[in-house]
């Protein structure tokens, strides 16, 4: 935005300065005329008296070239400026939506009936609250999960704690709590559906997802 | 039109029913003093206070027909089946084979038609006769039990009611059978909620205590947990996800009405009803950690009953409304405590294993509960000051979600032992005769509430 405001106020710039100078070179032109108008008869002297006004125009005129030329340059600068800078953006967005899809994708892993974060997952949730603080608009959801053993209720509430451990974390490295919030699904959407350790790891989990504003 | 004719039948029921009153009071006095002292014979045939009990072995062949013309042929097999699959869910009984009956066509329900050597002969203990007659939708009954050894009748009724209730019909006879010979109702008239996952989500299904007349009564499409029926068995409550919580429901099952009883911001799970009928616990995180709150049925919050850093949740009542037994990882693990409501004091009532969870207390005072030792969940039951410990389920896959029969009698619960699903179980108090009485092709079958029929 302010490097278009600048780019505005050079082109507005570049074309006023043309318009002066060409302006004043006119009136130069009729004021020798009207001196010239006076006796009638020198009017070849007035002819031969022309060159000079012409090599005056040709010099307003190269001075002018000058300026425009001078004008493009700076418009090409700028705009080869303007789109390196939208370049720049869409490369950072790309690499923002990559952070996003991290940040979903990631989830944190849990030990059988625990709910602190393991040391292992102290970078994910660090990296995940710097996305969010690049990301001010983002809100997100914390969805704690677990294996199947033990009870519905109880899986409810380890999961509900599981969530709001690393909403604490989170928390605690300056993201605002009225942007997180958490849910628990107990041990209701197991994502791996053996019954055997390797899959019940997969389902202590929190996941992450982006809530659209 | 339904209502109109059920109320009809009902009214012609009552009426019956006083007539049958006066028929079996007249009944009682003309054979009064042999049933009354049979009766106290009777009790001797099963003591359901043992530790562990012998089934009786009894015969219980088709229904005669007593009419003129035979109407519902199927009746004949149909009827004494439902009191054949009662007598064997009792644990009381051991139903013969009818394949192994000698008995001739022509034998009648008399005591006097009947030759009791055919039955001692095959091991048969208790011989149940029974008779049937269809009056256009009118169906009416008549059974009686005899003692094969001595020949005596130890208990004989006429019952009269619709066809189409005829399961009904056949419980109640079956429940005045095993109050004759134990002095205790049976636990026939009951009836069973439980989750069901065959539509692919979780909802709350109901059924009568041995898995018939089956109904869906929830179809939210998401997941709802926990069903609870109330002391009287008229409501029921569960939770049930919604977008972003867990919401606690209140079901009125005879009017069909459904109220949100509780939707804080967090969990909203696990909720028990107080025997009085008129309060619930249930976990809340509104304190930022799940704890016990005790909420009346509007959902408003009359008590904090536990403050701990750790998870509390799944509470109990006992009968008497003075205790809660609740699951508590305060010491590291999930184990069940039991918390004093006058003097608010709080006693570990599992050291056993490293993982005890849902507590169910009965209305004889026992404490039932899953617990893990060895990867598996199993029952086990164990004495509200922690005596007594006795293991219900052993080796036969996971086993979980314990509940009691009204009486305290039966357990319910959940298990895999049949491979892949979960099924509903029933068993004697004691463990003995576990029975599976939910047969879904699909799905599970969770988290049993077991209650009295409300009618």
């Amino acid at each position: 935005m302010k490097r278009n405001l600048i780019i505005a106020t050079l082109v507005v710039f570049a074309c006023s300065s043309v318009f002066l100078l060409s302006s004043c070179a006119k009136k130069q032109v009729v004021s020798e005329e009207k001196e010239i108008t006076a006796p009638p008869k020198v009017v070849v002297k007035v002819e031969e008296e022309k060159p000079p006004a012409v090599e005056v125009a040709k010099e307003v005129k190269e001075e002018e070239e000058k300026v425009i030329k001078k004008a493009e340059e700076a418009r090409v600068e700028k705009l080869k400026e303007v789109e390196i800078a939208k370049k720049k953006v869409a490369e950072e967005k790309v690499w923002e939506d990559r952070r996003g899809i991290r940040f979903e994708a990631e989830p944190v892993y849990f030990d059988f009936d625990k709910s602190f974060i393991r040391s292992e997952y102290r970078p994910v949730l660090r990296e995940k609250a710097g996305f969010l603080k690049d990301n001010p608009n983002v809100r997100a959801r914390i969805e704690g999960n677990c294996d199947e053993r033990g009870t519905n209720e109880y899986n409810l509430a380890l999961g509900e704690r599981r969530s709001e451990s690393a909403k604490n974390f989170l928390l605690s490295l300056g993201i605002s709590p009225d942007r997180i919030e958490t849910i628990s699904y107990g041990e209701e959407r197991p994502l791996a559906v053996g019954h055997n350790e390797d899959s019940w790891a997969q389902n202590r989990r929190d996941d992450f997802v982006i809530m659209k504003k | 039109m339904r209502k109109l004719k059920s109320t009809l039948v009902s009214k012609i029921l009552c009426n019956t029913r006083a007539i049958f009153r006066i028929l079996i009071w007249i009944l009682v006095l003309w054979i009064g003093i042999l049933v009354q002292t049979e009766g106290v014979e009777a009790r001797l045939y099963i003591d359901i206070t043992a530790p562990s009990m012998r089934r009786i072995s009894i015969a219980i062949p088709d229904f005669k027909y007593l009419g003129n013309k035979s109407e519902r042929p199927g009746l004949s097999s149909k009827l004494p089946g439902i009191i054949s699959n009662d007598c064997d869910l009792s644990g009381y009984f051991r139903p013969l084979d009818k394949g192994s009956f000698i008995e001739g066509p022509n034998s009648g329900i008399t005591r006097d038609s009947i030759r009791f050597k055919d039955w001692s002969v095959i091991g048969a203990e208790l011989l149940l006769k029974g008779g049937y007659e269809c009056i256009g939708q009118q169906l009416k009954v008549v059974v009686r039990l005899f003692d094969v050894f001595s020949g005596k009748q130890l208990y004989g009724k006429r019952a009269l009611g619709s066809v189409d209730r005829a399961r009904y019909l056949m419980h109640r006879l079956g429940n005045d059978i095993i109050l004759t010979l134990t002095g205790h109702p049976g636990p026939f008239l009951t009836k069973m909620a439980f989750v069901g996952t065959s539509t692919g989500h979780k909802e709350i299904y109901i059924s009568d205590y041995d898995g018939h007349n089956l109904k869906q009564i929830t179809r939210y499409n998401t997941i709802t947990l926990s069903p609870g029926w109330s002391p009287l068995g008229d409501r029921m409550i569960y939770t049930s996800f919604r977008s972003s919580s867990t919401v606690l429901f209140m079901h009125d099952v005879v009017k069909g009405l459904v109220n949100k009883i509780s939707d804080r911001k967090g969990l909203n799970i696990a909720a028990a009803w107080k025997p009085n009928g008129k309060e619930l616990a249930l976990t809340l995180t509104i304190s930022g950690n799940p704890d016990i709150f005790l909420i009346d049925i509007t959902g408003k919050i009359l008590k904090r009953l536990t403050k701990n850093w750790g998870i509390d949740v799944s509470p109990t009542f006992s009968p008497d409304g003075k205790r809660m037994a609740f699951v508590s990882n305060r010491s590291g693990s999930p184990q069940i405590y039991v918390l004093d409501l006058i003097t608010n004091q709080i006693e570990r009532l599992t050291f056993e294993g490293n993982y005890n969870t849902s507590p169910a207390w009965s209305k004889l005072d026992r404490i039932a509960f899953a617990g893990s030792s060895d990867g598996n969940l199993d029952i086990y039951t164990i004495s509200p000051d922690g005596k007594d410990l006795h293991r219900v389920t052993q080796d036969q896959g996971n086993n979980e979600d314990p509940c009691w029969s009204p009486d305290g009698r039966y357990i319910a619960f959940s298990s895999n032992r049949t491979g892949g699903n979960y099924h509903i179980f029933i068993a004697n108090a004691n463990g003995q005769n576990q029975r599976q009485v939910t047969f879904f092709g699909r799905g599970d079958q969770l988290s049993p509430s077991w209650a009295q029929h409300s009618e």
